[in-house]
């Protein structure tokens, strides 16, 4: 009886000592967030500039103009602060876009000329701002490359090399199938609610699944997102269970000579 | 949370060494098993094992000993499941997780601490019963 009574009592000291301490702002007193902000900024600034010194930033307003926009429109519709993510648009032939540290992105000129239709950029930039949000990019890194590497390089602390090999990291390997699948379905929701139609993203999704096995390696975003065609479908059935008005973001005319426009910027 | 108690008889030399290494065993383990809380469990449990069969005195804080680090194991494995999970999952760290780390830690920390006053008292032959788990080594061990 005593042991039975004491037993119970540990038992219960131990939960009233875990809830007790779970009273305490211990993620405010150890400033777990603050220090995973300030490297994710600096692990951010870091990446871009390794990437953008091997492929150019195109800084062109009348180019970054119709991106940014698609960006604000998405995030507006999201209640997403507009500074919370900072689109970088690079001349790169290659049809990718991927998601950085610090709510960074990158879009390559390639991917832009190689949509129909800015909604397809639109469906794009949904899914990597889903990464973004639901914070897979630092996880993946943390699993990919760690935690101690990842400190030392948002410290200075690492040679350019392994900057370099981290932003490859993140341009050219895929998330988890369940993370692809969370951003799938967190993209058709973003679109929805900015009347844009998520089946844009399952059209480029099944295009590019279809095409990629013509024309291997030109393709990085398919390769980084496998089994394309299944993901198409999941899409559009939860885009069945989302109803929205679309808005077109620009008509064909205004699109096409967009292309041209980005064509003539990642020429330069 | 803990008392010196009367033993049914003075133990020997022999059996306060063997019940003084119960409880050194767990304690060297700690620091060969850490971040793997199994580890001291297994180690203790081993020499229990060992020991089943030895004098009253040394089962009987052989016993104390593996029920201690068993309540450890039950605290330990969810903190490396869920610090495992933070890592390489979906989890972020919350001030759940954050009390919880602090709470099984300051748990490790009395455990050790009365871990080393046993291993010591018992090597001078001296009775150690800790609360809740000397009162279940007395059910579990009948001399």
């Amino acid at each position: 009886m005593k042991a039975a009574i004491q037993l119970f009592l540990f038992v219960a000291l131990f939960f009233a000592a875990w809830a007790l301490l779970d009273r305490v702002d211990l993620v405010g007193l150890f400033r777990v967030g603050d220090i995973s902000r300030e490297n994710e900024e600096k692990l951010g600034e870091l990446i871009v500039e390794s990437l953008t010194a091997g492929h150019r930033e195109i800084g062109d307003t009348a180019v970054t103009g119709m991106t940014n926009a698609i960006l604000a429109r998405l995030c507006d519709a999201n209640g997403i602060g507009d500074t919370t993510i900072r689109l970088h648009v690079v001349r790169n032939s290659e049809v990718n876009a991927f998601a950085l540290p610090a709510g960074r992105m990158i879009i390559n000129s390639g991917l832009i000329d190689y949509c129909r239709s800015p909604e397809e950029v639109a469906g794009v930039v949904a899914h990597e701002m889903a990464h973004i949000e639901h914070r897979h990019v630092m996880k993946k890194l943390v699993k990919e490359v760690g935690l101690a590497m990842l400190m030392a390089i948002a410290g200075g602390q690492s040679g350019g090399d392994i900057v370099r090999q981290t932003a490859r990291t993140l341009s050219s390997t895929a998330f988890d199938r369940d993370l692809e699948r969370d951003a799938d379905t967190t993209a058709v929701g973003y679109m929805a609610n900015a009347g844009i139609d998520p089946g844009a993203l399952a059209g480029f999704l099944y295009r590019l699944s279809q095409e990629k096995v013509d024309l291997p390696g030109a393709f990085e975003w398919i390769s980084t997102h496998p089994k394309s065609g299944d993901r198409a479908a999941d899409i559009l059935k939860s885009k069945s269970g989302r109803p929205f008005t679309h808005r077109p973001i620009a008509d064909s005319l205004r699109w096409n000579a967009y292309r041209e426009l980005v064509r003539d910027a990642a020429a330069d | 949370m803990w008392s010196l108690g009367d033993f049914s008889y003075r133990p020997d030399d022999y059996e306060s060494e063997k019940a003084s290494n119960g409880y050194l065993m767990s304690v060297v383990a700690v620091m060969v098993g850490l971040p793997f809380p199994v580890v001291n469990l297994a180690a203790t449990l081993f020499f229990y094992m060992a020991n089943r069969r030895s004098a009253y005195f040394v089962r009987w804080h052989c016993t104390q000993a593996l029920l201690s680090q068993a309540a450890m194991l039950a605290m330990n494995v969810p903190a490396l499941y869920w610090t495992l999970s933070i890592i390489f999952g979906d989890d972020t760290v919350t001030n759940l997780y954050l009390s919880y780390m602090i709470t099984v830690v300051l748990f490790n920390i009395l455990e050790f601490i009365a871990t080393v006053v046993a291993a010591v008292q018992t090597r001078r032959g001296r009775h150690v019963v800790w609360w809740v788990f000397g009162p279940l080594a007395d059910v579990m061990v009948r001399g």
